[in-house]
């Protein structure tokens, strides 16, 4: 039980991840790889705040979120002003810099992990409490930004993805609700983060690593962006995948390849023969009420 | 008259090439000024920058007497300056109505707190938004296409609908970028109506258009430029029997 309990939270993680990542670059249209080193950056504030300040596990993960969220917008804040096209640079070097400062201090535990993180519920109430909690989460997740993507919010997000010239045109700033989308989508990784180090109780600098990237961006891709259920689809299927090749007895070296080779070849498979992803999206932004629809 | 867009000195060349040269321009309210000119003579480019798109090397803009030339492109928009596009720039994700809702002056809905608890104050504010973008639609002829995606509307539709949206601002002076090329049949009278309409409540329009026949019918003044500066300023009809300025906008 415990494996599969463990194979449950993390499919809900990732569909946190990839759900709040289809917000940044589906719904924003904001192309950034930074993904897994928000996620990095939650479990870690958590992890720390809870194991060495002794902070209440509920309360850690909550500043978890925050560290996320604040981080995101101190990325994204100077990189925008210039362009969008910067962010996606900085983004790689914000990815490949804060994982590097994380394997090289001390009170992170370094390259060797950070280890003994406090438990939350399971003692409790059981594995199963935290299942729930996770899963919980993963639908509140998922509401929300479905319910932001079709709120008068969405439609602007629509109109800032569409043209944000044209936008600025209408006295809009793009730059606010630029930063809105990021930092919540980041805030939510942080919050996967957060879970995630509760639950297993140690972390590495590696399993944060810009790989994840292409694993998050794949979910998105191949599930489908833009829409609710395509990230869920996404998720699913590249974390049943990999779980499914372990069943084939290969050799862990090349276990790892595998994974990165599918993953890359489900991208190229699809942009060619199914862009719109597994779930298409509609062209037309269509709201949640109303009759604007 | 105190001028409702005043521009003084403006100035502004890319790598050595000229677009703006001492440029010169006051507005006065419900006065509609056509600018014309040959292909590059920089009337587009004077339009990005009062409104702010491009900076200038130098000058100033006011808008009813305040300077908004340190401002941004959204933040002079929000001041009163409305500008529409040569190219349209439409939504093409939205429909019409949507189109014109992003325009609104106000957008409680749009918070972040109130996607999740949306108040009365909301509720009431789309309805009243709705109406005023409906009554624009009306106005400009397009109240059957309110639910229609933009790009399945005629060019000639799809221009009406950016000037629609741009008078969603309410602004002070509207800055229109070759509003009827491609424009043609209903379209042309309705886009005719609506200036003429926009005019009458006070705000300064500036026509920047090819189209000689409907800046005559329907401007108070004609600006022509050349080469960056403003050469001449005058009744239209003058300025078209100008023969120097005929042989500059046709060429040699």
């Amino acid at each position: 039980m415990e494996y599969i309990d463990g194979i449950i939270i993390i499919v809900g993680l990732y569909v946190i991840l990839a759900t709040s990542f289809n917000l940044i670059i589906g719904y924003g249209g904001l192309v950034s790889i930074a993904h897994p080193v928000f996620f990095a950056l939650g479990a870690y504030t958590s992890a720390i705040l809870a194991r060495n300040f002794g902070l209440p596990v509920p309360l850690a993960m909550v500043a978890g979120m925050v560290v996320a969220l604040v981080a995101s917008v101190a990325l994204v804040l100077p990189t925008l002003r210039v362009s969008g096209d910067y962010l996606l640079i900085a983004s790689i070097g914000f990815q490949l810099g804060v994982l590097e400062i994380i394997k090289n201090v001390r009170f992170t535990g370094g390259a060797g992990g950070y280890t003994n993180i406090p438990p939350f519920l399971i003692r409790d109430f059981g594995r199963e409490a935290y299942v729930a909690l996770v899963l919980a989460v993963m639908v509140a997740v998922i509401l929300l930004v479905r319910l932001v993507a079709r709120s008068d919010y969405g439609r602007a997000m629509s109109a800032m993805r569409d043209d944000e010239l044209a936008f600025a045109s209408l006295g809009r700033n793009a730059m606010w609700m630029k930063l809105a989308i990021f930092g919540l989508g980041s805030g939510l990784a942080g919050l996967a983060g957060a879970l995630y180090a509760h639950y297993f109780r140690f972390i590495t600098p590696e399993q944060f690593e810009i790989l994840q990237s292409s694993a998050i961006l794949t979910m998105v891709v191949v599930g489908g962006m833009r829409t609710t259920w395509g990230p869920i689809v996404g998720a699913l299927l590249l974390e049943a995948l990999p779980q499914a090749i372990t069943f084939l007895n290969l050799p862990p070296s090349i276990l790892g390849p595998i994974q990165g080779l599918l993953f890359t070849g489900l991208v190229l498979v699809f942009m060619f023969f199914r862009p719109q992803g597994l779930v298409p999206a509609e062209n037309v932004w269509r709201g949640g009420g109303g009759e604007t629809r | 008259m105190a001028a409702v867009l005043e521009v003084r000195g403006l100035n502004k060349s890319f790598d050595g090439i000229v677009v703006a040269r001492d440029i010169e321009l006051s507005l006065q309210p419900g006065q509609v000024v056509g600018l014309i000119g040959p292909n590059g003579a920089g009337k587009t480019s004077l339009f990005n920058l009062i409104s702010g798109v491009v900076k200038p090397d130098s000058g100033t803009v006011a808008l009813d007497g305040a300077r908004i030339d340190a401002l941004k492109f959204h933040e002079r928009v929000r001041a009163g300056l409305s500008r529409t596009w040569q190219h349209i720039r439409l939504f093409p994700s939205l429909t019409v109505l949507d189109n014109l809702l992003i325009g609104s002056t106000d957008y409680p809905g749009e918070r972040l707190v109130n996607v999740l608890f949306a108040g009365k104050r909301v509720r009431t504010h789309n309805v009243l938004a709705r109406e005023k973008a409906l009554t624009i639609l009306g106005k400009i002829g397009l109240s059957a296409a309110a639910g229609a995606l933009v790009s399945d509307l005629p060019y000639g539709q799809q221009k009406l609908v950016g000037v629609g949206r741009a008078l969603m601002r309410d602004g002070k002076c509207l800055l229109l970028d070759e509003p009827m090329a491609g424009v043609e049949g209903q379209s042309y009278a309705a886009m005719q109506r609506v200036v003429r309409e926009v005019a009458a409540q006070g705000v300064a329009v500036c026509i920047v258009e090819h189209n000689v026949a409907f800046i005559q019918d329907l401007c108070d003044e004609g600006v022509f430029m050349f080469s960056g500066a403003i050469l001449a300023r005058g009744p239209v009809a003058e300025l078209i029997r100008n023969p120097q300025l005929t042989e500059l906008y046709f060429g040699h």
